[in-house]
């Protein structure tokens, strides 16, 4: 079965360990998350979810996870009907220190073609991760609302 | 077969000046690791970039609307292989999405893989330097082939 996916790159002045700690605490992720937050205890097979004004977004599952390297999510919408429908997709994020810097990779892949899910995500990763970049490097975000 | 290769990133800046950070040669020659000689301000301007090995590109520019919009062309010397590359400068509030279409690449092609590597490293950098004032070193210590042995 076709594939659909989203790939988004990028390189932040910072530590593979501040990068895993921004995405993995969840304080810190409501700071470029448009006041949303990821919540888990972060160890394969626990739950994992993501929760704006207090309604469940997105929830799922930890499928991989290796300290400030590599995370896996097993990944469904929870919010839109028809995203929903789409049932669950897989993102993984991978990190790499290079030289004084931090490649962030994050991989949104889900088994059908097309896919509305992988169209919603395509547009809100890079308002994240624009976020997450600029918080990181700067100390304040780059978008306050969605 | 073609692809086209999308990145838009938000930064916290103008589109003025996110428009002199894509075409000034002050600027470029921070993010693009190599100089490049070109007037992107220029509609029918050749431009050419030279790096190490055979990674020489060259093109023209095929529109350019400050701070709006620049079209140009894009050519792998080492492929003979013509792309296009569109960058789209966006007021949002009090910053600006930059959106950048690589279109017209061969699925597969050398050129394709090579122009996804670089992109983000050009416009990561891009982002640090009109939010911090510095650069990021994005090219350093790496080679095109660095991801492409990753992968």
């Amino acid at each position: 079965m076709a594939n659909s996916e989203f790939v988004y790159v990028t390189y932040i002045k910072t530590t593979p360990e501040k990068l895993w700690h921004a995405i993995t605490n969840t304080e810190f992720t409501k700071q470029y998350w448009f006041g949303a937050r990821c919540e888990s205890d972060w160890k394969v097979g626990s739950p994992w979810k993501i929760i704006s004004d207090e309604q469940l977004f997105d929830s799922g599952e930890i499928l991989e996870i290796n300290r400030s390297k590599r995370l896996v999510i097993k990944w469904q919408n929870e919010w839109k009907p028809e995203l929903k429908a789409e049932g669950y997709s897989r993102c993984t994020f991978e990190i790499e220190a290079i030289n004084n810097i931090t490649k962030l990779t994050v991989t949104h892949v889900i088994d059908k073609k097309p896919s509305k899910l992988i169209e919603a995500v395509s547009g809100g990763w890079p308002k994240i991760l624009s976020n997450l970049k600029s918080l990181l490097e700067t100390g304040q975000v780059a978008l306050e609302s969605k | 077969m073609t692809t086209e290769f999308v990145y838009a990133t938000y930064i916290k800046s103008t589109p003025a000046k996110v428009w002199e950070a894509i075409t000034s040669q002050e600027f470029q020659r921070q993010y693009w690791g190599d100089g490049i000689s070109a007037d992107w301000n220029k509609k029918g301007s050749k431009w050419h970039k030279e790096t190490s090995g055979a990674c020489s590109i060259h093109g023209e520019v095929l529109e350019s609307n400050p701070p709006k919009r620049l079209v140009i062309t894009w050519v792998d010397a080492a492929e003979n292989s013509t792309s296009k590359v569109t960058y789209e400068i966006e007021a949002i509030e009090d910053l600006v999405c930059l959106n950048v279409v690589h279109s017209g690449l061969e699925a597969g092609s050398n050129t394709a893989g090579k122009v996804a590597i670089g992109w983000p490293r050009v416009i990561s950098c891009i982002k640090t330097l009109l939010e911090t004032g510095k650069p990021l070193n994005t090219w350093a210590g790496l080679d095109m082939n660095h991801d492409k042995d990753a992968a």
